[in-house]
């Protein structure tokens, strides 16, 4: 075996990465619009998340301390019943609108307890449950339909220029996406969020060789969700839809590249299309606990396929602002402490599910199914200007090739990333990071030094690098249809450039 | 006539406490900010600090406006000393913010000093 298959199927994996990149979002001007917040207030530069939009995040897209505003929201005092004495008669005749009876409601729509004592005219402006962030009032029907005052939808474009040292056509100028999100929460008890591919770009025909630009690669949804948000008036939030389970401290775009994924979350051993950062049709419950613990486990139904999967998350964070985006207490007076700037956190996760062909199909017997788990941690390292982050998983697949003999292949992965990120300024952040990847079918070590700019908070431009090395494992030559790794490797290396521009509107 | 003498009377107050009010506001829009005639000269350091350090990313118009209705403009939060000193903590971890911890610590006390200025 020659170096000639790997080296072809190394380009084509990078290429296909080149192609699809149409990652889930989770930063959308959608929100912006809706709050009338800057990109800033979640984001180091879009779409990579500060603190306050991880919080915002697990809020379920409800504005920092909005649900905790409406729950201690103190009802104004009653207003006096509109009430008419007709002319030469004593009865009382009542008007249509109830004010008292209508604040009620609308202090319900908000979840406002109801209190007796009247708040100050201050706290009650502030605390109003049909004011909006921003301190606008909101149309009292739209509130109490539920239904957002601006139409909660945006779109994030990307353009990329890659240079592949290895690929025929070294210089491609041509891969674009178009998404289309959309996200938001009604009355605050619940959230929804969804994203659709409505273009990425296809793979060239072969057989043309006329001047046509490429066709779309096909529209998709990749993320449409909808959370029920603090169920039974408990911090449990329900998920249910086709979602990235929570598993990793970082959702997929959560990060300075638009084009390298960390590689714990994204690769996939043998035929095996699993990945940790795949969107799943999932049920999900997830809840902050004593405002710095995180908990999330969720339940996957693959198609076709009676067994459902598993999975389950806990994070903790020391420092900083916590999952509520409450600022931690740091005494003014005192002389700057290390840990006045520092916050760590860290995650812990775990899979186990199946996949294979159908099983519930007639007809389809016996079913050859790959069973297998991923287990994962993940550190969070943030001091001022600095910040580290290190993800590390572990998987086990026990039929990766999905093996029709009876002797099914098993394979053991180890997969790790750490990245180092530096803010030079406000909109210009520099990042390295350094992978380790031994998926069972060979060894891949990748330096990705990524260079960020945003000359508007919308607009991102990406300079990145790929430098990677790969140690393929070399398969039987015995006629054997079944890929058995081997002790003997060759290294191919590949070297990757792009530079992309993202905006969202 | 009893009417517009109650009338004349309520405005001419209302002009007398807009010009008896220690803290004045000079400017419009994004020129907006304190006057610093009317910032006592302990506080001038302070108000100096801050219209150089804040404006960096955000006008002094929301700043006055946080003061002036006790509500921070953007989140519609109640703007107050428990809400100053965590937006003061916010912005000294805030990347960037190119501001120490004295440098927050004296600029809390003077928004809590206007805080107190304008209640009354």
């Amino acid at each position: 075996m020659t170096r000639k298959p790997a080296l072809i199927l190394c380009l084509i994996g990078s290429c296909l990465v080149q192609l699809i990149v149409v990652a889930s979002s989770h930063a959308i001007p959608a929100f912006s619009r809706a709050y009338k917040v800057e990109c800033s207030t979640c984001h180091t530069i879009y779409p990579e998340l500060n603190e306050y939009g991880e919080a915002f995040l697990k809020n379920s897209y409800v504005y920092f301390g909005k649900g905790q505003k409406a729950a201690k929201a103190k009802e104004a005092p009653p207003t006096p019943k509109a009430t008419a004495k007709p002319a030469g008669g004593t009865m009382e005749v009542k008007g249509e609108g109830d004010a008292d009876k209508l604040s009620k409601l609308k202090g319900g729509a908000l979840g406002a307890p109801e209190a007796s004592a009247p708040a100050p005219a201050q706290e009650a402006a502030a605390t109003a449950p049909d004011t909006a962030p921003g301190g606008e009032a909101k149309p009292e029907g739209l509130l109490l339909a539920a239904i957002p005052e601006l139409l909660p939808i945006s779109f994030t474009a990307s353009i990329h220029a890659t240079y592949d040292h290895n690929a025929v056509n070294e210089l491609d100028l041509s891969t674009r996406a178009l998404k289309l999100n959309a996200g938001g929460n009604f009355r605050e008890k619940a959230a929804f969020f969804a994203t659709y591919v409505a273009y990425s770009e296809g793979l060239r025909d072969n057989n043309t060789t006329t001047s046509a630009p490429l066709r779309n690669n096909g529209t998709d949804i990749n993320e449409l969700f909808v959370i029920w948000r603090h169920a039974f008036d408990t911090p449990i939030n329900f998920k249910v839809g086709r979602m990235q389970p929570k598993l990793g401290l970082w959702k997929s775009n959560n990060k300075l590249s638009t084009t390298n994924s960390f590689a714990p979350y994204a690769y996939t051993v043998g035929v095996s299309e699993f990945k940790l950062e795949q969107p799943q049709d999932a049920l999900e419950a997830n809840a902050v606990l004593a405002n710095r613990f995180f908990v999330a486990a969720g339940v996957v139904n693959r198609k076709d396929q009676n067994t459902k999967e598993g999975y389950g998350h806990i994070s903790y964070k020391f420092g900083g602002a916590d999952y509520l985006a409450n600022e931690p207490e740091v005494d003014l007076a005192k002389e700057e402490s290390i840990f006045d700037f520092l916050t760590v956190t860290v995650g812990a996760y775990g899979y186990y599910g199946k996949n294979g062909t159908p099983n519930t199909p007639t007809g389809v017997s016996p079913p050859i199914q790959n069973s297998y788990y991923r287990a994962g941690a993940d550190l969070d390292i943030l001091y001022k200007l600095f910040r580290l982050r290190v993800a590390g998983v572990l998987g086990k697949d026990d039929n990766a090739y999905l093996n029709l003999s009876s002797t099914p292949i098993e394979l053991k992965s180890y997969v790790a990333a750490v990245e180092g990120e530096y803010t030079f300024l406000q909109n210009l952040i520099g990042a390295l990071r350094f992978e380790y990847q031994d998926d069972g079918r060979g060894l891949v070590r990748r330096f990705i030094p990524t260079l960020a700019y945003a000359p508007l908070q919308n607009v991102k431009i990406a300079l990145e690098y790929k430098h990677e090395i790969v140690t393929s494992y070399r398969f039987p030559s015995n006629g054997s249809s079944i890929k058995r790794p081997d002790d003997t490797a060759q290294d191919i290396t590949n070297k990757i450039g792009t530079l992309g521009v993202t905006f969202s509107f | 006539m009893r009417k517009l003498i109650i009338l004349v009377t309520l405005f001419t107050l209302v002009i007398a406490a807009v010009a008896d009010a220690r803290i004045r506001v000079k400017g419009r829009g994004d020129r907006m900010n304190f006057d610093p005639d009317s910032i006592p000269a302990n506080y001038r350091a302070s108000f100096d600090l801050m219209s150089r350090k804040c404006v960096k990313c955000h006008t002094m118009e929301r700043t006055v406006i946080a003061v002036q209705t006790g509500r921070a403009p953007i989140t519609g939060q109640p703007f107050d000393r428990q809400a100053v000193k965590a937006y003061g903590i916010k912005m000294l971890r805030k990347p960037n913010s190119n501001m120490n911890k004295q440098e927050i610590r004296e600029v809390v006390i003077l928004l809590n000093y206007l805080l107190d200025e304008n209640a009354r």
